[in-house]
């Protein structure tokens, strides 16, 4: 089955309060956990305060009806498509939905993509979120 | 009374007894009928007869208006109430005593349609409602009246749809129809009604709208919501969508707001599109004036009340007059000389500039070719034109009517022209230059991808926007130099316009500009005086 991957990041509106930032976020994982498995979709999110930066890897159909149900999602806007491109193998292959939460301490580790100060997706482009992604998720699967 | 009254009054009476009131009540337009103590039916006449579809004498009142009882109609003088018949017809009824516990029943069709049956046929495409069944959530919400919360309707349009329709298929365009429909659902809340009138227009009518900052707010939600991005079939689709709001007001007709909402609609697509107005009372105004500008623009034509005037270019290298860049002048018999800013707007916005833009051509043609030597012509060409299919087939019969030489027509193009439909926009800009004919690039540096345009096709000359010109501020003539530097190495000329002082002559010379157009070098002027004009000025050059 041809798998396609799909790059985007988006301007978080999750209000910054703890309380509510930790609920929405393990919302959006805990949904997207289940509809992934469900739709053979693997792939990781990246949030800080201010964006969130997502790769999404699975069959075309099912991708597009994600990203479609992602689109209408009122926790976040100007959604930016960096990329949709089919690839011969997933990179997430264990995530139904990776999660790194991004503090400015963690992306000063990689300054290699332009991240010197905080971290602004907008200046990266699809395949510079997706290897960042895939870094980071690698490293937390390390860890364990 | 006197006698002569009184006289009058008897033959009338005598007229009218020869009619007979038994006919006069079945000619009556409004639906009488006379009913007994008990409530039964026992004359109707023809209009009452039509009404219920047949003969209702001897039926229960209760029967044709299920909402009718004779417990609060009193016997002292006329009792009024409004009632629907089985087929939803509303009517005001007035009961009046006979006497004898009888009552004459006038029905008058009231304009409230109260329960209107909610029509229930969907869109085979999106599943939403389709025109009928909008009107009728409408009216109904209309018919509940000033008690009830307002409501508001949003016309929404596509920006943008029917590029994707044309370059991606009609079956993508489909389904981004659907997708849209979703994505409409999703912003509504569960009582709203969505609908589509066809094509890329929806209409939303949303319930219980406490004040205007409640329906912005939804109007906000469908631009920014539909506005984002779409991914089908692997394509990446972006269009917009543009919103029109009104909301009910006492007294409102389902008609009258969509008017309102489809005005406001009119005005966010001028105001640049993705984006949503709000209905306001000038909006009918302003259309009103454009409507009538609109007509006097298509009598002008006729009428001859178009003129062209000349504004010379001068060749910097010898500065001497080279050509004429053509200008539209409008003479309007009651408002005097319009400016082209005032009609040539509305004129690409109705198409009537298609028609302008071949006159002009055809004129000023005709015109040039009086001109002595290789004297240029230089005429705008608007979008629209190359849109129109037709021009290529203008231009050549315009040279060929007037016996101008292609070379000495210049055909200026902004970068609207080619911002749609690039593709066949190049192939007619090529053949005009296989043609002969000069081409250049008006305004350059007022759009936004103005570099990117010049790669596409070798104009002849680059003419710099005044603005750059005007400007004495360090970015503008970096940008003047930048500009002027491009050209050179492209091989086009480079026309500065707008000169106005010997100070901005010099500047535009430093930056070797290879050619000039402004007040200050010559102003436009009447076809008649051209002659005269280039006398003088070739003395002035020995
Ligand atoms: C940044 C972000 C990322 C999301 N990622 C996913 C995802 O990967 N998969 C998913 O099904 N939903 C995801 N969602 C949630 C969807 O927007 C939507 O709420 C959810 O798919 C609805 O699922 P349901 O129809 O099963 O209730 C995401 C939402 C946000 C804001």
């Amino acid at each position: 089955m041809n798998i396609y991957r799909l790059v985007y990041y988006s301007r978080n509106h999750v209000s910054s309060d703890d309380a509510s930032y930790e609920t929405a976020v393990d919302d959006i994982l805990a949904k997207s956990r289940v509809n992934n498995v469900r739709d053979n979709i693997t792939g990781a999110l990246l949030f800080n305060s201010g964006c969130f930066a997502q790769v999404l890897e699975g069959p075309l159909d099912k991708v597009e009806a994600t990203f479609e149900r992602i689109q209408q999602d009122e926790r976040h806007s100007d959604v930016s498509l960096l990329g949709l491109d089919p690839v011969s193998q997933r990179s997430f292959p264990n995530w139904a939905m990776g999660f790194v939460g991004l503090s400015d301490a963690d992306a000063g580790r990689f300054a290699a993509v332009g991240l010197s100060s905080g971290f602004d997706p907008s200046r990266l482009n699809g395949e510079q979120i997706h290897i960042l992604l895939r870094d980071l998720t690698m490293e937390e699967e390390n860890s364990f | 009374m006197n006698t002569q009254t009184a006289a009058a009054t008897t033959l009338a009476s005598h007229k009218v007894e020869q009619l007979s009131f038994e006919r006069i009540l079945q000619g009556l337009s409004t639906a009488v009928i006379a009913i007994d103590a008990t409530g039964l039916v026992i004359y109707a006449n023809a209009t009452a007869e039509a009404s219920f579809e047949g003969w209702i004498i001897g039926l229960d009142l209760k029967d044709l208006l299920p909402g009718f009882t004779l417990l609060n109609v009193v016997q002292s003088g006329p009792t009024s109430m409004v009632l629907s018949s089985k087929s939803n017809e509303s009517y005001e009824v007035t009961l009046a005593p006979l006497g004898d516990g009888h009552f004459v029943v006038d029905l008058r069709s009231s304009s409230k349609q109260l329960e209107a049956p909610i029509q229930t046929e969907l869109d085979d495409l999106t599943g939403l409602a389709k025109r009928n069944m909008l009107m009728s959530h409408l009216t109904a919400a209309v018919s509940r009246g000033s008690d009830a919360a307002s409501f508001a309707v949003h016309c929404i349009d596509l920006d943008r749809f029917k590029t994707v329709n044309d370059t991606l298929g009609h079956s993508i365009g489909d389904l981004l129809l659907k997708k849209v429909a979703d994505r409409l659902n999703s912003a509504c809340r569960k009582g709203d009604v969505v609908a589509r009138l066809g094509g890329d227009e929806f209409v939303v009518l949303q319930h219980d709208v406490q004040d205007v900052a409640a329906a912005e707010k939804l109007a906000a939600r469908i631009v920014d919501l539909v506005g984002r991005t779409y991914v089908l079939n692997g394509h990446t689709i972006n269009i917009g969508a543009s919103v029109g709001v009104a909301i009910s007001e006492e007294s409102s007709q389902p008609r009258d707001l969509l008017r309102n909402a489809d005005l406001a609609l009119y005005e966010a697509k001028r105001f640049g599109r993705g984006r949503y107005r709000s209905f306001e009372s000038s909006m009918g105004a302003l259309l009103q004036e454009r409507r009538d500008m609109e007509v006097d623009l298509r009598r002008a034509l006729a009428l001859k009340q178009f003129e062209l005037s000349y504004q010379p270019f001068l060749d910097l290298n010898d500065d001497t007059v080279i050509g004429f860049e053509a200008l539209l002048r409008w003479n309007h018999p009651l408002k005097g000389n319009v400016p082209p800013l005032q009609f040539i707007p509305l004129a690409e916005e109705n198409g009537l500039i298609v028609k302008i833009g071949e006159w002009v051509l055809r004129k000023a043609c005709l015109e040039a070719a009086t001109w002595p030597g290789e004297m240029v012509v230089a005429v705008n060409v608007s979008p629209l034109q190359f849109k129109a299919d037709n021009l290529l087939e203008t231009i050549t019969s315009a040279l060929a009517r007037s016996g101008l030489p292609a070379h000495r027509l210049e055909v200026e193009i902004t970068e609207g022209a080619l911002l749609d439909d690039t593709d066949n926009v190049l192939i007619t800009l090529t053949a005009l230059r296989e043609l002969g004919v000069k081409i250049s690039m008006d305004d350059f540096g007022t759009g936004y991808s103005s570099l990117a345009y010049l790669q596409k096709f070798p104009f002849n000359k680059i003419k710099i926007d005044r603005s750059f010109v005007a400007g004495d501020n360090a970015d503008s003539e970096a940008i003047l130099k930048a500009v002027a530097n491009l050209g050179i190495s492209l091989g086009m000329s480079i026309t500065a316009e707008g000169v106005e002082t010997a100070e901005q002559l010099k500047r535009i010379r430093d930056e070797r500009c290879t050619h000039v157009q402004g007040y200050f070098t010559g102003r436009p002027m009447r076809p008649e005086v051209i002659p005269a004009f280039l006398n003088q000025t070739l003395l002035a050059t020995l």
